[in-house]
This record gives structure tokens, C-alpha cells and sequence, in this order.
């Protein structure tokens, strides 16, 4: 334009191509430079401890359980949100290592906690975890899947456990109750299915689901073998777990379980219809059964799987997020303060309230009348409570046999050998991680 | 600066008859010294774009690529590209690939030619313009979500068939191989056709009517027409859409993730999904490096050995 001489010959006065070109040179390098800079997200802010999680569907709950901390500790939580898991945990990884981590992280409890604290990136959190022991807030049970070499380097966020969700109504037209032995749940199954409903959910749709059924079989007929198994102490291939998978064949035969490729997202409004009969999940599970207009003990209710057998040692899965604090927190002190009084029942109650699941807390009741229902069973029963399948084992170890597991579930692979490619990733894997170790 | 400087082609310009004096040399060099200047500073931002975000990335892949997984990680020589030929999963992923290759290169560019055949120069070739271009429009991860609400083994496709009495054809689309994998092509076909037809129409737009018009006179039929006098001047639209074709089906990755994860196991991966899959759940940047390498190779491989063959052909 302006190499042709229009605007020296009298046209309208207007940005030069060189200005305009130059101001989108400086625009553009402010922002590249503002996106190299640190980010401010994580930095100190007066008053408040970031809290970098990948939930944002929670952010309710954190602004709640942030009004409920703030008079203990004088600090807000300043949630700092990533909708996806694997982004977020390559996002915090990286943060970790800045001068300004975020002063609390969400984790994955069990060996996903261990490698981060193998890494030398995580506060010991062994003093608070006394503290809350003292005072009776903390059950023992969860310091396996928090501690790495006998530190403590996360706090639970919350306790799940997993259940058999069924529908009140359902059951009651069918003259159908809770099932107390392996039997009675066979016989619910029968029943179920004899009047068109799935008898129960199973799925690989996701991923991770394949391993539901997997954890609850093996560990319905022999808690004492699960947990060796996901030690690395037994082998896929014994005899408990070819049991258990036979199990599981024998229930797909039947067509007692929803097809592999069942969204889980759809299975609350099934239930309610009538349409699936029992739904194994996770208690955290209440709140998509409430919004399915499903009030709890109305419309819904839950028990623990029965054990295969009837000698058998009752146990319960059990599921935790940690509660991190990095090494290098922008405010350390602001994180330390919060996680330290995360687990008082103010703070609890305000919680799980909102989440409609059980407390890390034992002595704080849970709000939604199922889950305290199960709570006081499994005290009742005094059920050994069992690290949850994925955090029990290093993770690629689990995300290999859930791939396996999915197999299994489509037919493309029999019960044996599902087993032994589980087994012999067990061999492999188990000898990377004690390398790692050494 | 070439045109001052070159001495006239001898033949076609009548001899001057005084030799034009040359430029002093310091003078020239400033000159040649500053177009030089002008050029690199026009092309360092290009170069530094793509050498930080594009080849320093890669070359740390390859680098990467020859270390091993353990938590210290040690040198690996080429284990990790090894696994192409040991590896179940990988195998049938390099199988899945080429599946993707053939796949999404046909059946949009045969789809896309059909239709744009049959609506161009028809009242209602905008209407159809718009009908096939939509699904384009939308994002891989939407259709994904759609398709899975139609796939599924309790999904829309089999209760239709349930209830036009045709159960014996319903199956679990998505959880058998290699059924799965062709399924999901035919859903990428349906999303990327929309752009062929678009393409080709313009093609077809821009065919001369005289060669037609030609072609007839001298007593060519429909199908000499078409393959005698369209096909040969839609071949450089053809070119763009088979080339976008086949980049697209190599590197395709959302439709396929958000359908079926490359699950059931790791039945439906492509090697973009191995990669991810290797790298970020399985935890194996090293064996994810890899298939990246392999990956790059193939596409940079593919498209030069495709652009070479037809623009040498073209004559460009």
C-alpha cells in the first residue's frame, strides 16, 4: 500500500504496513513472553493455599470445605483445576520442579504417591498423620496406600468403598432382598434376569473399569490372596484367581452382565428403571444416583458383595485421593496448615456432605444415609479393608492388565490366557520397580 | 541485483556500443550484503518458530528414543524400536495403521468423487454441499461421542436393526477385530468426505466447458468424458485431497480415543494411539519415543514418495 504512494499523494493517513507489522511483532512476543513466564496461578497469594487437582466438577465442594477450613488456619483454598487426569498429572509433575509448585496437589493415593515421593518432590507428612492419629481422625488402614518407606506423604482425601448399588423399588416388586451369601446374590441375579434386567453392570468402556469385577471376584474368594497378588507376593495364575475369572466367564455366559462397551454414564437412570438390576461402583457413585432423582434409601440402596465362599474373610475395597504438599510450595506453610486440618470434622462434615460419600475422618459421619449404612456394617463386620486395584500395584503393571482384562471381557481372550499375560507382566514389571527400588 | 550484474544473452539484445560501466565493487557488496540481511531477517522467525517448536522437539524424541524406561534411565541402543517386532500390541497397531492408510485415503476421495459427480451442476448441489461439509465442521471428539451412541452394542444402530427384524444382523460393532477398525474408518470417511466433495466440486467448477463440449462433438460417451476429459483435469485437486487424506489417516487420534480408547485391550490402536498410550499411561517415554520416530518417518516418508510421483508427473 504504502510502497505504491497512496498515502503520500494525499490519501487518508493510516497505520503504516511497517507500524501495524511492528505492533503484531510486539503483540505477539508479549504474549509468547507472558506464556514462557512462570505461571502466576501457583504463586503465593495472602491468605489462601493453591490447590492444583484434576476434578473441576468438584469445585463446589472445595469452596466448601474452603469456608469450613478458613477459621481453622486462616487460609482459603484457592482451587487451581485440570478437567483431564493425564494432562493434569503431566501439568503437576512439571510444576513440581519450578520454585512455584502449587502448595497442594491431588494425587493418586498408593504407587502412583510412591513414585512422586521417590522423587524427592513431596513434604513427609508423618507429623500430621500422628497428630490426626492421636485424636482418633485417621484409621490406620489407609497409611499403606499413603506412605512410601515408612513416611506418610499424603492424607486421604475421603473414603470410598466398593458396593453393589440396587434399586429399592426393583427389588421390592420383585420380592427380592439384600443378599447376604453368594447364593442369595445368584439367586437375585436368576430373578433379574428371568424379568428382563441386566443383573449387573460390568464394563471395560473407560478403561479402568475392566478391573471392578476383577478386584471384587478375587477378593471375594480370598481377601488374603488379593492382597498378595497385588503385592507381587502370589501369582496371576494360582488357583484363587482362575477361580474368580471363572466366576466372572460363567456370569457373561449367562448374559448376566451389560455388554463390554456399557457406559457407566447411563447406569444410574438404568438402575432406576429397572432396566440394570445391580451396578458395582464406587460410593462416590451417590452422586450420580442423586442426579438421577434417586433419593438414597427411597429409591436406592447398597450392600457389599457377598463372599464366594462361606468361610471366607469379609473384606471391602476401599478407595482414597492423597493430599500432597510439594517439597518447593509457593506456600508451604499455607499447604502444611490446610492439610493439616483437613481431616477435622468440620471440615469433613462440609466435605463429604457435599460429596455424598464416607470421611477419611472415622469418627465423622457420612451425610448421605447409604454410605453411613455401609460404614457401620463394615465396622460391624469388622471387613478388612483392601487397597483398591489400580493403586495397589505400580501403575503400568495395572494399565497393562486392564488391557488384558478388557480382552477378556470381548472374548478375545480365555480366563487362561488372560492369567498368564497378567502374569507375566506381573514378572516384568514387579522386577523394573524393585530395580527402580535398589 | 542478478539483472544489473548478468551479462546480456548474447543473440537476443543488440550489442550495446558502449558497455554499460559496472558498479563499483564496495557498493555492490553493501548491496548484496543487505538484501542478505533482509532475507534472514524475514526468515528467522520462520526458522526459529519451526526449529523450537518443531525440530529441537524431534531431535530430543530421537534422542530419546535410544534410552530405556527404568527410573534411571540408561541407554537402550535400539531396544526400544524392537518392540515393532516383539511387541502383540504394536504389531497389530503398524496393522491398524495401514488398515487407517488405505482406508481414509479411498473411501473419502472415492466418496468425495461419487457425490461431487452426481450433485455438481444439479439445483440442489449447495443443499448437498452442505449436507456432506457439516459432519466436517464438527470435532473429532463430537462425532465420536455421536457414533458411540449409534455403535454401541446397545446402541441406536442394533435396536433399529432389533426392530426391523433383523437381529441376526446386530453385533458388537466396536469390541471385534477387525470389525472394529473398519468401522471406525467408515465414521473418519464420513466426517472427511465433506472437504473431498467441496474440493473436487471446485475441481469440476473449473473444467473449461469447451472440453466437454469438444468431447462430445467427436462422439465421446459419458464415461469417456468423464474418463478421458474430467479425470485428467482433476488431478491437481486430486493431489490435495488424497495427500490431506493420507496425512489425516496416519496421524489420526480423537475419533479414535474418545470411541473406543484403541480398546477393547489394545485392539483399535493406530500408532498415534500406541504412542500416547506407550508414553503417558503405560509410562514408557522411551518405547513412546520410538513409535514416534517410526511415525514421523512414515508420514514424511509417504508424502514425499506421494508429492514427488505426482508433481514429477506433473511436470513441476
Amino acid at each position: 500500500m504504502n510502497s505504491s504512494g497512496t498515502a503520500a499523494r494525499g490519501g487518508r493517513p493510516g497505520p503504516t504496513r511497517r507500524r501495524f507489522l511492528a505492533g503484531l511483532g510486539a503483540g505477539l512476543s508479549g504474549l509468547a513472553l507472558a506464556g514462557c513466564a512462570r505461571g502466576d496461578s501457583t504463586a503465593a497469594v495472602e491468605g489462601t493455599a493453591s490447590f492444583s487437582n484434576d476434578n473441576a466438577s468438584w469445585d463446589d465442594g472445595y469452596a466448601l470445605a474452603s469456608k469450613a477450613l478458613q477459621p481453622l488456619t486462616g487460609y482459603a483454598l484457592r482451587p487451581l483445576s485440570v478437567p483431564e487426569a493425564v494432562a493434569y498429572k503431566l501439568v503437576a509433575q512439571m510444576t513440581l520442579q519450578t520454585s512455584r509448585a502449587p502448595d497442594i496437589i491431588k494425587w493418586t493415593s498408593g504407587y502412583e504417591l510412591k513414585k512422586l515421593a521417590r522423587s524427592g518432590q513431596l513434604t513427609d507428612l508423618s507429623g500430621l498423620w500422628g497428630a490426626y492419629a492421636d485424636r482418633g481422625w485417621i484409621s490406620e488402614s489407609q497409611r499403606d496406600a499413603m506412605q512410601y518407606r515408612g513416611a506418610v506423604y499424603g492424607i486421604p482425601m475421603h473414603e470410598s468403598y466398593y458396593v453393589v448399588f440396587y434399586s429399592r423399588p426393583v427389588f421390592a416388586r420383585l420380592g427380592l432382598r439384600v443378599p447376604e451369601t453368594w447364593d442369595e446374590l445368584l439367586h437375585c441375579a436368576t430373578v433379574l434376569k428371568r424379568n428382563g434386567a441386566t443383573p449387573f453392570v460390568g464394563t471395560q468402556y473407560g478403561g479402568w473399569p475392566a478391573y471392578e469385577w476383577f478386584q471384587e471376584l478375587i477378593s471375594k474368594t480370598d481377601p488374603d490372596f488379593y492382597t498378595a497378588l497385588v503385592e507381587g507376593k502370589a501369582r496371576y495364575t494360582d488357583e484363587p484367581a482362575v477361580r474368580a475369572m471363572g466366576v466372572w466367564q460363567d456370569f457373561m455366559r449367562k448374559g448376566w452382565m451389560t455388554p463390554p462397551d456399557y457406559d457407566q454414564g447411563k447406569g444410574a437412570a438404568e438402575l432406576r428403571d429397572g432396566r440394570v438390576g445391580m451396578f458395582l461402583h464406587a460410593t462416590w457413585h451417590t452422586k450420580n444416583l442423586s442426579g438421577a432423582d434417586m433419593e438414597p434409601l427411597k429409591d436406592y440402596d447398597a450392600f457389599v458383595l457377598p463372599t464366594v465362599g462361606r468361610s471366607t474373610k469379609k473384606s471391602v475395597i476401599t478407595e482414597s485421593s492423597a493430599l500432597a504438599v510439594p517439597r518447593r510450595a509457593a506456600s508451604h506453610e499455607a499447604g502444611m496448615a490446610n492439610v493439616g486440618a483437613w481431616l477435622h470434622p468440620d471440615v469433613q462434615r462440609a466435605w463429604t456432605d457435599y460429596l455424598q460419600d464416607g470421611s477419611a475422618n472415622p469418627v465423622v459421619r457420612a451425610g448421605n444415609p447409604v454410605v453411613a449404612g455401609l460404614r457401620d456394617n463394615i465396622a460391624k463386620d469388622r471387613r478388612a479393608r483392601l487397597v483398591r486395584y489400580s493403586e495397589a500395584s505400580p501403575p503400568s503393571l495395572i494399565q497393562g492388565n486392564i488391557q488384558d482384562l478388557s480382552a477378556f471381557m470381548t472374548g478375545q481372550m480365555s480366563p487362561g490366557a488372560t492369567l498368564r499375560s497378567m502374569a507375566d507382566r506381573a514378572d516384568e514389571e514387579w522386577k523394573t520397580w524393585r530395580q527402580d527400588e535398589a | 541485483m542478478r539483472t544489473t550484474t548478468a551479462p546480456p544473452s548474447a543473440g537476443h539484445r543488440p550489442p550495446s556500443p558502449e558497455p554499460r560501466p559496472l558498479r563499483p565493487d564496495p557498493a555492490r557488496r553493501r548491496v548484496a550484503a543487505r538484501e542478505r540481511f533482509a532475507a534472514g531477517a524475514f526468515m528467522t522467525p520462520a526458522v526459529l518458530l519451526v526449529g523450537v517448536v518443531l525440530l529441537a522437539p524431534f531431535a530430543t524424541t530421537v534422542y530419546r528414543s535410544f534410552f530405556d524406561d527404568h527410573r534411571h534411565s540408561g541407554f537402550a541402543g535400539l531396544h526400544n524400536y524392537q518392540l515393532f517386532l516383539t511387541d502383540d500390541a504394536l504389531l497389530r497397531s503398524v496393522e491398524n495403521t495401514l488398515l487407517w492408510v488405505v482406508g481414509t485415503v479411498a473411501l473419502p476421495f472415492a466418496l468425495g468423487m461419487l457425490i461431487a459427480c452426481l450433485t455438481d451442476a444439479t439445483r440442489w448441489s449447495r443443499f448437498a454441499r452442505l449436507c456432506v461439509i457439516i459432519p466436517y465442521a464438527l470435532s473429532g471428539a463430537a462425532v465420536a461421542v455421536v457414533w458411540n451412541f449409534v455403535l454401541s452394542t446397545d446402541g441406536a444402530l442394533n435396536q433399529l436393526l432389533s426392530a426391523v427384524g433383523l437381529e441376526s444382523l446386530s453385533t458388537s460393532w466396536l469390541l471385534d477385530w477387525p470389525g472394529n477398525t473398519l468401522v471406525i474408518i467408515c465414521v473418519n470417511a464420513w466426517q472427511a468426505t465433506g472437504v473431498a466433495v467441496i474440493l473436487i466440486l471446485v475441481g469440476l467448477q473449473g473444467i473449461p466447458p469447451e472440453t466437454l463440449e469438444a468431447a462430445s462433438l467427436d462422439g465421446a460417451g459419458p464415461w469417456q468424458r468423464f474418463r478421458h476429459v474430467v479425470l485428467p483435469q482433476l488431478r491437481p485437486v486430486s493431489i490435495i485431497v488424497i495427500g490431506m487424506s493420507l496425512a489425516n489417516g496416519l496421524k489420526s487420534f480423537d475419533l479414535l480415543w474418545v470411541l473406543t480408547r484403541g480398546g477393547p485391550g489394545r485392539a483399535t490402536e493406530t500408532l498415534a494411539v500406541s504412542m500416547y498410550q506407550e508414553t503417558f499411561l503405560l509410562q514408557r517415554p522411551g518405547a513412546g519415543s520410538a513409535i514416534a520416530v517410526v511415525l514421523t518417518v512414515i508420514v514424511l516418508g509417504a508424502s514425499w514418495l506421494y508429492l514427488r510421483r505426482q508433481f514429477d508427473e506433473k511436470g513441476a
